[in-house]
């Protein structure tokens, strides 16, 4: 069984970079270009880790976040933050929001599998919490 | 598994596969056997003593229809059909080829046995490892023919020993797992070479996608000797083996190159009038460019196996290279002819600072001539290094299918510029028609269009921010 790692990001440069990054190192990669399709991919296929970008349309990478470790089914997925904004503010905002890692871009493909890694290392240990005959669902109240 | 169904284990090194196999037979047992070594594990399939299935762990599947379409054995429309409906089966893909004629039954047993006497003659190879062997009920559903151990061994021991002996008279350093492609200067027609007609299929299966062990499979030729025709191959410089760890490293580089010029993009701060946007596209185009170059300065095939190589050999050698390509781009662009070669980087620091010389409506023509210029030498550029570094292989189609992103999102970023010159120069027309009376007496909307210096144009909705 191989971890399935969620990208988020606006860039479909940024997309396929990482998923092709990854493929490699034999992660499964699911990817979507904004807000509210994140949300649904983290629904459908709950990933062992989601690579999420801030600035995206319809609903910015600090509010996913939020709403992420809000649901009791997904709160324990290692969310890493991948943004070109590096300042102390922009990475306190972050830990703020729930996120465990924070990555500056542009980021070297090495740098982004050793971080990856990191987080897959137990990632088959994390049992997500199972609601009997009902789908998990991630609500939004924007 | 069941640890009571397990009714015999050991090591390799104490009982040889080919033994386990003939004791089974003679004994005409029903169960699995699986053998281990390594990270390899072989998994046989016996009733009664004789083969009915075999499965190779962790061996992706290799994709037949797609060697079959390589080999012209199969048209492609009907391999997409047939792939649909097996998913990745080979067992499946083999009965519905059958199933609708494109097959014979007798091909499909001749292949099945093959994958067989294939697998069991890379493990026959095995010196250490571990058996087992379980007594369980097996699926039914096999299209596999019962094989006859005996002269599966008998047919698997030749191929073993052709291996081993072109491995002992060092003709080849090639192994089942070696993926070779065609090179990429190869343009003459291969069959005025005088190859024969083996050696031509293996040179199409060649493609660097498929590993050795995948085009016997398809030929139905023994790995040896599709061993030996490539090294004849590699000789005649034909194909190349791919070196997978350099290629990593080659792609890691040249995605972070990708990634760092898209965050370029991304980040540069859009300028309030066009001509500071496209400014801002050339310095991107410029960086990226020179990214580049640094690359293919690291990763050129021409640098290959040599060593340590001095910078001024580097230098001389992409100018050399990629100067040429510019010249016809300068007869289309003539802006181009300010910029040259200066330390294996493309100098475009006079089109970058033309802003001291020119100004005004006149600045802007000249900057939208040197992005459209750059635009097409970078795409150029790309195209020449992929195709020198990696030729035709997985690798490349990786490669250019991020590269065509990154591209599109630049494109997009043009077209916003292109968008507003279609205004500005609708704007100019209705103007100058204003002029003169209007034969229609309706009065002209001119509430849509841009304003002079483009200020309105750039508004805060439209730029994109990180």
């Amino acid at each position: 069984m191989v971890p399935t790692v969620l990208v988020v990001d606006d860039s479909p440069t940024v997309r396929k970079i990482i998923q092709m990054t990854l493929q490699r190192e034999h992660i499964r990669v699911v990817t979507a270009g904004d807000g509210l399709s994140a949300l649904t991919s983290v629904a459908d296929e709950t990933p062992a880790l989601i690579l999420l970008d801030i600035q995206l349309p319809r609903m910015d990478g600090y509010h996913i976040c939020q709403i992420i470790r809000k649901n009791l089914q997904f709160r324990q997925i290692p969310i890493i933050m991948l943004s070109g904004k590096d300042g102390l503010f922009d990475k306190m905002r972050g830990k703020l929001s729930g996120s465990t890692e924070y990555l500056t871009k542009p980021f070297d493909s090495a740098e982004l599998i050793q971080t990856v890694k990191k987080h897959l290392a137990n990632w088959q240990e994390r049992v997500p919490v199972q609601y009997e005959n009902t789908r998990p669902r991630l609500r939004y109240r924007g | 598994m069941e640890q009571q169904d397990r009714i015999m284990d050991g090591d390799l090194q104490t009982l040889g596969l080919q033994s386990i196999l003939k004791m089974l037979a003679l004994s005409g047992k029903t169960g699995k056997l699986y053998v281990y070594s390594g990270p390899e594990t072989l998994s046989v399939g016996l009733r009664k003593g004789q083969i009915v299935g075999l499965h190779e762990e962790g061996v992706p599947q290799p994709d037949l229809l797609a060697m079959l379409c390589l080999i012209n054995r199969l048209d492609p429309a009907r391999a997409e059909m047939i792939r649909e409906l097996a998913q990745g089966d080979m067992q499946v893909t083999l009965a519905m080829l059958v199933e609708r004629g494109w097959m014979t039954a007798s091909e499909m047993q001749r292949r099945l046995e093959f994958a067989v006497t294939q697998c069991i003659s890379h493990a026959l190879r095995w010196v250490n490892g571990h058996f087992e062997f379980h007594r369980q009920l097996l699926p039914m559903d096999s299209k596999l023919r019962p094989l006859d151990i005996d002269s599966v061994l008998l047919e698997a021991l030749r191929q073993a020993d052709e291996w081993e002996e072109i491995a002992k008279e060092e003709v080849t350093h090639l192994t089942r797992t070696t993926v070779a492609r065609w090179q990429p200067e190869v343009s003459k027609d291969v069959r005025s070479m005088g190859l024969n007609a083996e050696s031509i299929e293996v040179l199409c299966l060649s493609n660097g996608e498929l590993p050795l062990q995948a085009i016997s499979l398809a030929l139905m030729m023994p790995e040896a000797r599709v061993a030996h025709i490539m090294t004849r191959l590699a000789e005649l410089n034909l194909i190349e083996v791919v070196d997978t760890a350099f290629e990593d490293v080659l792609r890691q580089d040249l995605a972070d190159r990708i990634v760092r010029s898209q965050n370029a993009l991304a980040r540069r701060k859009r300028g309030s009038s066009p001509v500071q946007y496209l400014h801002g596209l050339l310095i991107i185009l410029a960086d990226c460019i020179n990214e580049l170059l640094v690359h293919h300065g690291k990763h050129a095939r021409i640098f290959r196996g040599r060593g340590h190589i001095s910078s001024v050999e580097i230098m001389r050698y992409l100018a050399r290279r990629f100067a040429p390509s510019l010249q016809p781009l300068s007869n289309q662009y003539p802006i181009l002819e300010t910029t040259n070669f200066s330390h294996g980087q493309l100098d475009c620091n006079d089109i970058l600072t033309l802003d001291k010389v020119v100004k005004g409506q006149q600045l802007e023509e000249f900057y939208w001539e040197a992005v459209q210029g750059l635009h097409a030498f970078v795409h150029m550029l790309f195209a020449e290094l992929l195709h020198d570094e990696v030729g035709s292989s997985s690798t490349g189609r990786q490669l250019t299918a991020a590269w065509r992103l990154f591209l599109f999102e630049f494109d997009q970023e043009v077209q916003q510029y292109q968008t507003y010159r279609a205004q500005r120069a609708a704007r100019v027309a209705r103007d100058r028609n204003a002029t003169q009376p209007s034969p229609t007496g309706l009065a002209q909307n001119r509430t849509a269009v841009p304003q002079a210096d483009g200020g309105s144009f750039w508004s805060s909705e439209k730029r994109r921010s990180i």
